[in-house]
């Protein structure tokens, strides 16, 4: 299916700075940031996405996923911070960054908004992340050309 | 588009089971027209009658709202239930039964493919 508008896609003239070949892509980050390698091969997978030209329509955090979008952690001086890695990439990229607005309250990430409502003490969330539902990854699923998902345990 | 969801968790332990069959319903609430395949120890969450562990929603209840959302196409691999010496009359819903064998080919039949 992907590879049938791809085909429709090289017959529109009408926009010549899109690259015929570039394909849209969703990812899903299911790991937590604790979980270096695959944490970093979801990363890095993005990057490079994007550096070849591909347009990512967003990124979802998701189950452990969403401790990525928490402007609390502190991590080590001579380990990558992954937190920061996607901010800059989303500032490089405009790239969406949402995060399941349910899974992130149950580990105590909140924005602004979710904190007053629920009245607690501080928000959490980091910039460029963006609280939303589930069906914000049903959007992108319906959307994207490929979808990639980066997985838990 | 079409997505195969494969949700291979115990439905209790970790949210993970939960979370999975969430993605399902509102998949197919934005009409994604989702499928679900249990396959490893994800076979347990067709058991019946299982004791609801209090920090948990009973899986159960979520399985069966599956059909209200037009979930319909349930997938269940022959090796798994094996695994726990199940058979399908043990199972909670009504549910297709596929062997490892042919996996390949139920997933190529999806646009997309999420594993759980």
């Amino acid at each position: 299916m992907a590879g049938f508008s791809y085909m429709s896609d090289l017959n529109m003239a009408a926009s010549p700075s899109l690259d015929p070949t570039s394909l849209t892509y969703a990812i899903v980050v299911r790991c937590g940031p604790h979980q270096q390698s695959r944490a970093l091969s979801a990363f890095q997978f993005t990057k490079e996405v994007l550096l070849q030209g591909h347009k990512v329509l967003s990124v979802f955090f998701y189950q452990q996923g969403v401790h990525t979008a928490s402007g609390l952690r502190v991590v080590p001086q001579d380990e990558l911070n992954l937190t920061v890695l996607w901010q800059q990439l989303s500032l490089d990229y405009d790239l969406d960054l949402g995060v399941c607005i349910a899974a992130a309250l149950q580990a105590g990430i909140t924005n602004q908004q979710e904190a007053n409502r629920y009245e607690l003490g501080s928000d959490s969330l980091a910039s460029q992340f963006s609280l939303v539902g589930l069906g914000q990854l049903a959007a992108a699923c319906a959307e994207c050309d490929r979808l990639v998902s980066f997985g838990g345990d | 588009m079409s997505c195969l969801i494969t949700l291979s968790h115990a439905p209790y332990g970790s949210q993970v089971a939960k979370e999975s069959l969430d993605v399902a319903l509102v998949l197919s609430a934005f009409e994604q027209q989702p499928a679900v395949l249990f396959v490893d120890e994800g076979v347990l969450q067709l058991l019946p009658g299982s004791q609801i562990p209090s920090p948990h929603k009973h899986i159960g209840k979520i399985l069966s709202a599956l059909e209200m959302y037009d979930v319909n196409e349930l997938w269940v691999e022959q090796e798994s239930l094996d695994q726990f010496g199940l058979a399908i009359d043990d199972l909670s819903q009504t549910v297709n039964v596929v062997t490892r064998i042919h996996l390949g080919q139920l997933c190529a039949q999806y646009h997309q493919h999420l594993v759980f």
